[in-house]
């Protein structure tokens, strides 16, 4: 208790000082904020984003699928897959899919795309892109209907409108050439070059029916989470639940989209250097002021020292000063950002005028509003490492003043 | 000269608190000096992978070939193109550009064939330096293809493996013909990736049956202070018959992306200039603030305001001075170090991957440019000379007095 | 541009054979019945010339001349086919193709290349590219032909026209049939009902390429015509040209002249 009173007596003494660093240290919690918080909004959304293109946040595969994705490798019942997932919590959709590749022609045009075959029955907007993407008709109603949702890119292409037909051809499950007419029931707009040229949504029972799938045969099953961080679990605990299958794989967004995994990694990668850099320049700001506070106060330490306090003590005390010199910095730190994410968490700045319209990374779009989401553990991670920095700051100049030999001191002026 | 004088001895003089400022300010300025040549490797990869590694900064086509690629559609004279553009200062490569199948096992999938000119196509672009397996093309080396990493793992081939292509030539007949696969690109852009067979040029014209003429003629500046527009103005009056254009052009959205990525980067760099001046100030701050009773005391001896102002300036000068010397001495060898040496971050990172049809490598070169240099140093600068002169003013105002209870 | 792969062509040898077989004389009979345009005679007609197409054996010798603003090439080609199901087509020359094969066996087509010793199985990304460089797409060959299961037909048209005494179908798409076109309008000549010309719309109903009968006469003991010629719409200077140098019927043709295994023995 004395400590902490000589603590806060000694930082109210030279309060300009004080204010100057604890400032610095609110200006890095504001940095660690927009940094992290913008990462983490970003790499959620984009990786929300990556899983409503069709694979989900984890999915369910038969073997191989994913090294060699092809028609050929399909699962005949994905009921036991679903109902595993259903049964985990934070899952929040299990979608019995198809996907592949195919030509799509309408009179003498024709383009390769890839579609995605979906229930409409089950499909949910916040789930699939582009059913969210719609700009003109609607998502088919039926499963077993010849409705299609296409690209505004192909529609162009193909001359296609709603009401339109178009032709599928596919290699089957047998690698035999089949057609199916579709009909054009909607158009999306995505903002993707690639995917609106190049992707159709089609219904899931026509397409099981057109490849030879069986009632019930999926490329995949696609889960859908509350929170992606949760993948690995959940992915885990599936595999866990199918072990005694050994034609499945069960595999979470890192592994389906590995492009968006990497580019994350990196993009993260960079964000802590900088902020570690920017750490590292703001604990030699109070290992700077913690010195220089120790420096001016040799006669007093000494003095003190020769009255009874022991080094350790006096080591105690600046340590102290440094702990509420963070705290104070912290108090600042939430005062400043405060506000800052309130905005940037409700609002956002939209940066679509800056980058364009089409931007997507690691192959999948990216929403050109840049906001800022906190989790937890991000939260706690940075006032965890403003401690740590403040703490590892004053580690050498307490043990400098606890060094002070009393008598020198006393006899230096 | 005496200022500069007693500046020494006070530096000096004042030895632990003069080590810890000049400390706090030649750690920040290493740090910087070390960043800011990481962004800039950074960055000079992003436009490397983006533009050197197959675009090139200039292309050369006939014109409509770009919105409507054809077999048919050629620059006739490409042998006049390239001298032309060699004469006024471009390396110049041309390359013929086709479509066709791939098979190989079980396996068939459609491809993009590029004839090239391998020594040419070195002047001009980087790609010859991405091959994850085998070798790249070379001069005088026929029946062999260096495909793209994606298309090698449809196929199921690697280097030493024989594939099929299948195409329609030039005269309306079916090409056809066996290639051994001679290397395997890293990831360098989906196209390529997925689609990308690259062979002689000589074996293209076989192939297809085209004996003359060439699709692309790309171009990359001798002297790259010359601005990009003029030098496409200047390559497009010199061909008003095709269609010139610069990478910017070409992929605007890149080059958006680019320049945001240029824009975020310097926002980057500020933040951490921010948080450098900050520290370097509350080192001036402090170092001043608590010897006013000792400036006091000067002032009552007779020495003028602004004489005081200008010791303390010169005090910070020889601090500043030092800091950066130790700051380059600190920073510049680890940037130099991994100029050469790569930072290696695969662990994160598979083979390669790619961000808005950029290729990302898992290695990180920094690159130490006049810029990543001085630009820290003089931020260093700026912050101390800026910062010293609220202090400085105020010691040189107050009155002896006033100072000498100064706390 | 990307896909131009050759294969077997199942419409082409459809069309080519179907135009063979449109109609044999003695069939010319059905065409004096009642002139009521009617859709139920428009049926039968139709359904007699595809199983017409389909009950036959055939062994021809053709020639193909295409003419694009890029090259104009001559083909030399044999030709068998057994029933719906099986047909194979050889180039004899020129040259440098003489040996390319292309197989159909049912659904799935081959195409055997000499230069490289290899059979390449056509996949859904190659059906749109050209045959052999002329103005067919590997899918007007593999497409199933039977026109009365994919269209509706109407007679539009009795009478005559240029001198010569026509029927004229519309052929509509049924509802679910995955063809890409709108609508085809054929032209037959009254008296034996042998084709005269085909006209393909797409689905806004612009016309996308004219198929055209020329040359009718008797090879092989049926009356035929021995030419087709195929011009897209969008370029009226190009133009695919076949011609039947000699054609035989209902000859003996073993099942194992359309295996993998004969392809390379060929």
């Amino acid at each position: 208790m004395q400590l902490n009173i000589l603590a806060w007596r000694s930082l109210s003494r030279n309060r300009r000082r004080t204010l100057i660093t604890g400032f610095s240290i609110a200006f890095g919690i504001f940095l660690a904020v927009t940094f992290t918080g913008s990462g983490d909004y970003s790499y959620t959304s984009m990786i929300d984003t990556g899983a409503m293109m069709g694979q989900g946040h984890v999915s369910v595969a038969a073997a191989g699928y994913n090294a060699r994705p092809a028609l050929s490798r399909w699962l005949p019942d994905p009921g036991p897959a679903m109902e595993a997932a259903r049964g985990q919590a934070g899952v929040s959709g299990v979608y019995p899919r198809i996907m592949g590749q195919g030509m799509f022609a309408a009179g003498a045009r024709n383009v390769g795309a890839v579609f995605l075959a979906v229930d409409p029955a089950r499909e949910h907007a916040g789930h699939n892109f582009f059913v969210r993407s719609i700009v003109e008709g609607e998502l088919f109603a039926e499963g077993d209907g010849r409705g299609a949702v296409i690209g505004a890119g192909m529609a162009e292409k193909l001359n296609l409108r709603p009401g339109k037909k178009v032709i599928l051809t596919v290699t089957d499950r047998d690698g035999q050439l089949t057609s199916e007419l579709f009909r054009v029931s909607g158009i999306f707009r995505t903002g993707d070059r690639a995917a609106d040229s190049g992707f159709v949504l089609l219904p899931l029972d026509r397409v099981r029916r057109t490849l030879g799938y069986g009632s019930g045969g999926v490329t995949f099953v696609a889960v859908y989470l509350d929170d992606q961080r949760s993948a690995n679990g959940v992915a885990r605990e599936l595999t866990r639940g199918l072990v005694s299958r050994q034609d499945v794989e069960v595999l979470t967004w890192r592994e389906t989209q590995p492009d968006l995994s990497g580019l994350i990694a990196v993009d993260r990668l960079f964000n802590y250097l900088l902020q570690l850099l920017v750490g590292m320049i703001i604990a030699a700001g109070i290992l700077n002021t913690m010195l220089m506070s120790v420096l001016e106060r040799r006669r007093e330490l000494g003095i003190m020292m020769a009255l009874g306090m022991t080094p350790a003590q006096i080591v105690r005390l600046v340590l102290i000063e440094s702990f509420w010199l963070g705290c104070l910095g912290v108090a600042m730190g939430i005062v400043l950002t405060a506000p800052w994410f309130h905005y940037m968490s409700q609002t956002g700045i939209d940066l679509s005028r800056l980058i364009g319209e089409e931007y997507s990374a690691g192959g999948v779009l990216v929403d050109p509003v840049m906001k800022m989401r906190l989790y937890r553990e991000s939260g706690a991670a940075i006032l965890a490492a403003v401690f740590m920095l403040t703490l590892a700051a004053a580690v050498y100049p307490a043990f400098r003043a606890g060094g002070i030999m009393p008598v020198d001191v006393i006899k230096e002026k | 000269m005496l200022v500069l004088k007693l500046a020494c001895k006070n530096v000096v003089r004042y030895r632990f608190r003069s080590r810890v400022t000049i400390g706090a300010m030649a750690f920040a300025g290493g740090m910087m000096i070390f960043y800011a040549s990481l962004l800039e490797g950074w960055l000079g990869a992003m436009e490397t992978n983006a533009v050197a590694m197959e675009m090139g900064e200039l292309q050369i086509h006939a014109p409509d070939y770009l919105f409507d690629p054809d077999l048919y559609k050629l620059v006739e004279d490409e042998r006049g193109v390239l001298e032309r553009a060699a004469a006024a200062g471009f390396s110049a490569s041309a390359r013929l550009l086709g479509g066709g199948l791939a098979a190989a096992h079980e396996n068939s999938t459609g491809v993009s064939i590029r004839g090239i000119d391998a020594a040419a196509e070195e002047q001009v672009v980087k790609l010859h330096r991405h091959v994850r397996s085998g070798k790249w093309l070379a001069p005088g080396v026929t029946g062999e293809v260096v495909i793209g990493q994606q298309l090698a793992t449809i196929l199921g081939v690697g280097p030493g493996n024989e594939i099929v292509l299948i195409g329609q030539a030039a005269d309306g007949s079916v090409a056809n013909d066996l290639f051994i696969v001679r290397g395997v690109l890293k990831s360098v852009g989906q196209g390529i990736d997925r689609a990308g067979v690259f062979m002689d040029a000589g074996d293209f014209r076989e192939f297809f049956s085209l004996p003359r003429g060439a699709h692309e003629i790309v171009l990359k500046r001798n002297d790259p202070s010359v601005p990009l527009d003029r030098a496409t103005r200047d390559m497009a009056a010199g061909f008003p018959d095709l269609e010139v254009k610069n990478w910017r052009q070409l992929q605007p959205t890149l080059a958006r992306l680019l320049d945001l990525s240029d824009v975020s980067l310097v926002i980057m760099l500020l933040i951490t200039y921010a948080a450098v001046g900050m520290l370097t100030m509350n080192a001036m701050l402090m170092g001043v603030f608590e010897r006013i009773p000792v400036f006091g005391v000067m002032k009552a001896v007779g020495f003028s305001g602004p004489r005081l102002f200008g010791l303390i300036f010169t005090e910070t000068l020889i601090q500043v001075i030092i800091a950066t010397l130790l700051a380059v001495a600190g920073g510049l060898p680890p940037a130099l170090y991994f100029e050469r040496r790569p930072i290696d971050f695969s662990f994160l990172l598979r083979e390669s991957s790619t961000i808005a049809g950029i290729a990302f490598e898992p290695q990180w070169y920094c690159l130490v440019t006049r810029g990543s240099v001085l630009l820290p140093l003089a931020c260093l600068y700026a912050a101390a000379l800026l910062s010293i002169c609220y202090p400085a003013a105020k010691a040189a105002l107050i009155s002896p007095v006033r100072a000498i209870h100064h706390t | 541009m990307l896909l131009r792969p050759c294969v077997i062509l199942r419409r082409l040898l459809s069309v080519l054979i179907g135009a063979v077989i449109l109609l044999p004389a003695d069939h010319a009979a059905a065409a004096d019945t009642a002139f009521s345009v009617d859709r139920e005679r428009a049926r039968e007609i139709l359904e007699t010339i595809d199983d017409l197409w389909r009950s036959t054996s055939s062994a021809a010798r053709l020639r193909m001349v295409v003419t694009t603003a890029q090259y104009t090439r001559t083909l030399i080609m044999e030709g068998w086919t057994k029933g719906k199901e099986k047909s194979l087509i050889k180039i004899i020359s020129p040259l440098k193709e003489r040996g390319t094969v292309s197989l159909k066996d049912g659904n799935t087509m081959y195409t055997y290349l000499p230069k490289t010793d290899r059979v390449i199985r056509l996949t859904s990304g190659m059906m749109m590219g050209s045959w052999m460089g002329s103005h067919f797409t590997n899918d007007d060959l593999v497409k199933e032909s039977r026109l009365a299961d994919d269209y509706e037909p109407a007679l539009t048209f009795e009478g005559p026209r240029g001198g010569e005494e026509v029927i004229e179908f519309e052929l509509l798409p049924k509802a679910d049939a995955p063809v890409v076109w709108g609508r085809i309008d054929m032209v037959v000549r009254a008296a034996d009902l042998l084709p005269l010309s085909a006209r393909y719309y797409d689905e806004d109903m612009v016309l996308a390429r004219t198929l055209d009968f020329q040359d009718i006469r008797e090879m092989g003991g049926r009356l035929l015509p021995a030419r087709l010629r195929m011009v897209p719409a969008d370029k009226p200077a190009e133009s695919t040209e076949m011609t039947y140098l000699e054609i035989e019927f209902d000859i003996d043709v073993p099942d194992s002249l359309f295996s993998l295994m004969q392809l390379r023995r060929m």
